[in-house]
């Protein structure tokens, strides 16, 4: 048998297809990428080695700055809100009997749908003129919010309520892993607390946080990535607007990639956003995940 | 056990069997939480049913007369029809290639015996955190210059290839978790190592197939940004890219693209009802191991 | 191993299913060489001796099976009428986008080398992204044949088109930029159609006193407010090729006046301009809440074809202050690697016949670029008002974000218009910013 597992035209075979695709989809145009954000090259010319010409300037574009401020914005505040939502919606389903599988299924559900519809549809929400402003004239508020118009601010309105419907959206996903790794707790660990005559807020404290501090960390590399990725809900609630207050790195390097066709420039974004994921996700690693505890 | 229990742990043990005040309070803020995830979609639904006029004059009534002509145009003039048909092409076949190419890498990282796997193993993770952005231009001068942007297969490709790391990851935890008597067993009776791969070790790990298809196929199905970018043909388009073409410059019509929303999310919350435990906790399992 | 000669059968199948898709995918361009029978790659034959069908495609902004847009439904009569004359011989295909993604779809078919047989592409810088490389043929052989080019109105009509004396596009109509009004509202205020800069606040005062919005404008689309900032720069004297060259400054106080003009007037626009589409401000001229639109005059189609009922109340003034309009032409542009020339030129010829081009004064209620008499009295009336207009000014300019260096100069002088509106950035500030941005990228 070891000489059947340690045969080399099968293992080639099992590895060949997958290592090509990776390789020639996924690898090499990462290092074409960085080769182009040194490159000065627009669509329709050949790239042409500049140096760190694109870098420099990136530095005084100032649509970048708020595109870099706006993906900070996400990634602090999907990973904080994400772990409270999620953690909270966990412990509240864990502690019903009835219903709990029709709520979690409600909450996930968004989870499922394409970002992009559901872009638009709360685009309609906050628009000028239907969905929450004509709820709010209903009632007399003649004056509302111009929720995703706005422009005061270090932090715009419209980028408080895309996040809002990023939580609103994912949270679910958070609430899952939670509520996963919640019922994996052997319960004897809880009865011998509340023996010892531990509150219930003590037992949480005290035996939940710890024991599910590893899924944490999942739960914020997957939320810290996927908010430094983030562009569907942002291009169809404001695609970037109001002039560019809501642009993040994904939506700027879209703009500069595909409208401007500058595509050194674009791939220096690219290469931005890869060592941001990158550094995110190991910091996170590093930072929140500990020794696993034996459950 | 029981001989054990302290009475202070009866309290709390018999306080989950009666419905205290503060189980009233969850109860009533769950319902409002579910209100906020259901109603956006119900009034979508709603109005998806209206002529523009009444959008404006009667936005929370019920439609005055139901009328399907906003389905009937989004569905053909806004070619949402064919944008379905083509997110189903594409996603079934990025799911089918990426769950047999992915398996059989796995199964080579977690089965066969080779001084590489682990570094093999490193590779492919790495592939999770490269946002997908990085590689839009490249691909797409390198797609444009061999004929595949604007075609499936350019969708395709990229979308079976960023489905790998995950499918492989979680695949190779699976066929770990065999024991090792069932290959050589199977070994004795003389099956050869792809027989042992197809006929044996795959159905075994039927769930992991059923997490990481899922998780490929939701991913896909949903993904906008590059079909934007390589699609430009209207008969080619996938249906986020479809949709987000709805909101046209000259015409906003707003019972059209209502109708277009519901188009686009209708299969998938319909799949959803029907599977819902299933899906909820596939999901999780993928992205717990994830 | 039975198996794996099967499994990597299955593989090296699945990798050709890839590469044939591949070529599929490409044929796009190439059945049309296969159609034509081999002779097409020389461009004297026309393309009819083989008997198979051409395929000529045509790429436009606007999808022409879910438009309401009547200068879109013109173009597609247009397409329809010269399929049936030409069964057979020529097929066109559209491939349509949005306005807003037009030119990267239009760029990524140029990139696959896939470039439409005949595209639309607004004058300026756009054109000129596709003239410099060579994408866009010359048309001047098909316009001097069979006396094309004289049944246009006059040859100033080519002057955007223009490149070192050769034509490299066909215009196809014009629009001047005007603002239209709802004589209704006007009335109701006692508010008079302005024609200098104080009238025009005051219009605005009384429409304002009067309960109504005065203007209605988008800032959501930023080009619609830099259009208004192009004329406000316009009555300030903003010269712009010598802001190119560099022997005049952004910093001279003319941009700033005509910004602080901006802000004075944008107390009148409607309440949520700021984030407004174009469309929805649009609509909101049409559906009578707001009583001034400053639009260009393809406009027209649209309020026409969304509202019928509002074309009698409709009235159209110059821009007040202003001696010359803001004017663009949509011009068809083709390929200098269309398979098919011939049936390309054909094309854009039907463009500019006289059905088309009665359609376009009639129905669409743009300014026709060729001779053809039409029946003023079908016309949309607004039509009549604008021909006044075009007719008393001193002469056109385009767009501003189409008149600067580059494309994306332009979208940068729009982008801080709207920075000027929305109170983020000083009319000072912004002259600073335009003449530090021009400093950087315009004049090396």
């Amino acid at each position: 048998m070891d000489k059947m597992l340690r045969n080399w035209k099968s293992i080639i075979v099992f590895m060949l297809p997958a290592f090509v695709l990776f390789t020639v989809v996924l690898f090499i145009p990462i290092v074409q990428s960085v080769y182009y954000s040194f490159c000065d090259y627009k669509g329709m010319t050949d790239p042409v080695f500049i140096g760190f010409d694109n870098y420099a300037a990136l530095l005084s574009d100032k649509t970048f700055g708020i595109a870099l401020k706006n993906s900070m914005f996400f990634l602090v505040f999907s990973c904080v809100s994400q772990l409270i939502m999620g953690l909270f919606y966990a412990v509240l389903l864990t502690n019903i009997k009835r219903g709990r599988n029709l709520f979690k299924n409600i909450i996930y559900l968004p989870c499922v749908l394409s970002s992009a519809a559901l872009g638009l549809l709360w685009m309609f929400i906050f628009s000028p003129k239907l969905g929450i402003n004509q709820l709010l004239e209903s009632w007399g508020i003649t004056d509302p919010p111009l929720w995703l118009m706005d422009t005061k601010g270090f932090i715009t309105l419209p980028m408080w309520m895309i996040a809002f419907v990023a939580l609103w959206q994912y949270v679910g996903q958070s609430m899952m892993l939670y509520m996963a790794q919640i019922s994996g707790i052997n319960k004897s660990l809880y009865e011998a607390s509340y023996i010892d005559g531990c509150t219930k807020i003590q037992s949480f404290r005290y035996i939940t946080l710890p024991l599910i501090r590893p899924m944490v960390a999942t739960a914020m590399s997957l939320n810290a990535i996927g908010s430094l990725k983030f562009f569907d809900l942002i291009f169809n609630m404001t695609e970037g607007g109001p002039n560019h207050k809501s642009e993040v790195l994904a939506t700027h390097l879209y703009q500069q990639g595909f409208k401007y066709f500058k595509y050194g420039y674009a791939s220096a974004i690219g290469v931005v956003l890869l060592v941001l994921c990158l550094l995110v996700t190991l910091f996170i690693n590093k930072v929140v995940k500990t020794e696993q505890y034996e459950m | 056990m029981t001989t054990t229990k302290s009475a202070a742990a009866e309290r709390v043990l018999a306080s989950k069997k009666k419905i205290t005040p503060i189980q009233v309070v969850i109860y009533v803020f769950l319902v409002f939480v579910s209100v906020t995830y259901l109603l956006p979609l119900l009034w979508v639904f709603n109005v998806s049913f209206k002529t523009n006029k009444e959008i404006f004059t009667a936005p929370f009534a019920l439609p005055q007369n139901i009328t399907f002509d906003n389905y009937t145009f989004a569905w053909s003039a806004g070619h949402l029809g064919i944008a379905t048909l083509n997110s189903f092409i594409v996603c079934a076949v990025a799911l089918v290639l990426s769950t047999i190419i992915g398996s059989m890498a796995a199964f080579g990282i977690a089965r066969m015996r080779w001084k590489g796997s682990k570094l093999a193993m490193t590779y492919f993770l790495t592939g999770m955190m490269i946002p997908v952005h990085c590689v839009l231009i490249p691909l797409f001068t390198r797609f444009a210059s061999f004929g595949l942007s604007n075609t499936l297969v350019g969708l395709i490709l990229p979308y079976l290839t960023f489905s790998l790391p995950i499918t492989i990851f979680i695949m190779t935890g699976f066929f770990t978790g065999l024991p090792n008597e069932l290959i050589e067993c199977a070994c004795m009776e003389g099956a050869n190592i792809f027989q042992i791969f197809f006929k044996i070790c795959l159905p075994l790990c039927k769930t992991g197939i059923f997490v990481t298809g899922l998780m490929t196929f939701i991913g896909n199905w949903n993904e906008l940004l590059l079909a934007m970018v390589f699609i430009s043909d209207d008969e080619k388009k996938t249906l986020p890219v479809s949709l987000s073409k709805f909101v046209g410059p000259y015409n906003t019509n707003y019972s059209q693209m209502f109708a277009a929303i519901i188009i686009a999310i209708i299969p998938t919350v319909i799949v959803y009802c029907a599977f819902s435990n299933k899906i909820v906790d596939g999901l999780t399992a993928g992205a717990v191991k994830g | 191993m039975k198996k794996g000669r099967i499994l990597s059968t299955l593989v090296a199948a699945a990798l050709c299913v890839t590469a044939l898709a591949g070529c599929g995918g490409n044929s796009g361009g190439a059945t049309t060489t296969a159609a034509g029978g081999g002779a097409a790659p020389a461009p004297a034959d026309n393309g009819g001796s083989s008997g198979g069908v051409q395929e000529i495609t045509w790429m436009f902004w606007d999808d022409l099976n879910a438009t309401e847009d009547l200068i879109s439904l013109g173009y597609k009569e247009t397409i329809e009428r010269f399929n049936k004359d030409y069964e057979g011989k020529y097929h066109v295909k559209p491939i349509t986008t949005n306005l807003e993604e037009y030119y990267n779809k239009l760029n990524a078919l140029v990139a696959a080398n896939e470039t439409p047989d005949v595209f639309i592409v607004s004058p300026g810088p756009q054109l000129t992204d596709y003239v410099a490389p060579g994408v866009a043929a010359p048309l001047d052989d098909y316009l001097n044949k069979d006396g094309w080019k004289a049944s246009f109105t006059s040859d100033a009509v080519f002057t955007q088109q223009t490149y070192d004396g050769k034509i490299y596009a066909v215009p196809l109509n014009t629009a001047a930029a005007c603002c239209f009004y709802n004589t209704e509202m006007f009335d109701k205020a006692g508010a008079k159609v302005p024609t200098n800069w104080n009238e025009m606040i005051d219009a605005c005062d009384k429409l304002q006193a009067a309960g109504f919005t005065p203007i209605t404008i988008s800032a959501g689309t930023a080009w619609c407010l830099s259009m208004v900032a192009g004329y406000l720069c316009e009555a300030e004297g903003v010269e712009l090729p010598k802001l190119a060259d560099g022997s005049a400054s952004w910093e001279d106080g003319k941009l700033e006046n005509a910004c602080n003009k901006l802000v004075q007037l944008s107390k009148y626009f409607q309440r949520t301009a700021a984030g407004d589409t174009n469309d929805v401000a649009t609509a909101n001229f049409y559906n009578e809440e707001a009583a001034i639109l400053i639009q260009g005059s393809w406009v027209i189609g649209q309020i026409n074809g969304s509202n019928p009922g509002f074309e009698s109340k409709c009235g159209v003034f110059q821009f007040p202050g202003v001696e010359r309009v803001i004017a663009k032409s949509d011009s068809l542009c083709m390929s200098s690697t269309s398979k098919c020339p011939d049936g390309a030129a054909a094309l854009i010829k039907y463009f500019t016949d006289d059905t088309a081009q009665k359609y376009t004064a009639e129905k669409g209620g743009k300014i026709p670029v060729t001779k053809v008499q039409y029946d003023a009295s079908v016309a949309p009336k607004q039509l009549g008002y604008v021909m006044d207009v075009f007719g008393k000014a001193k002469g056109t300019f385009g767009f501003y974000n189409e008149s600067l260096p580059t494309t994306e100069t332009g979208a940068h002088f729009d982008d801080t218009m709207v920075a000027v509106f929305l109170g983020d950035m000083t009319p000072a500030d912004a002259a600073k910013d335009m003449e530090e941005y021009y400093k950087a990228n315009c004049r090396k």
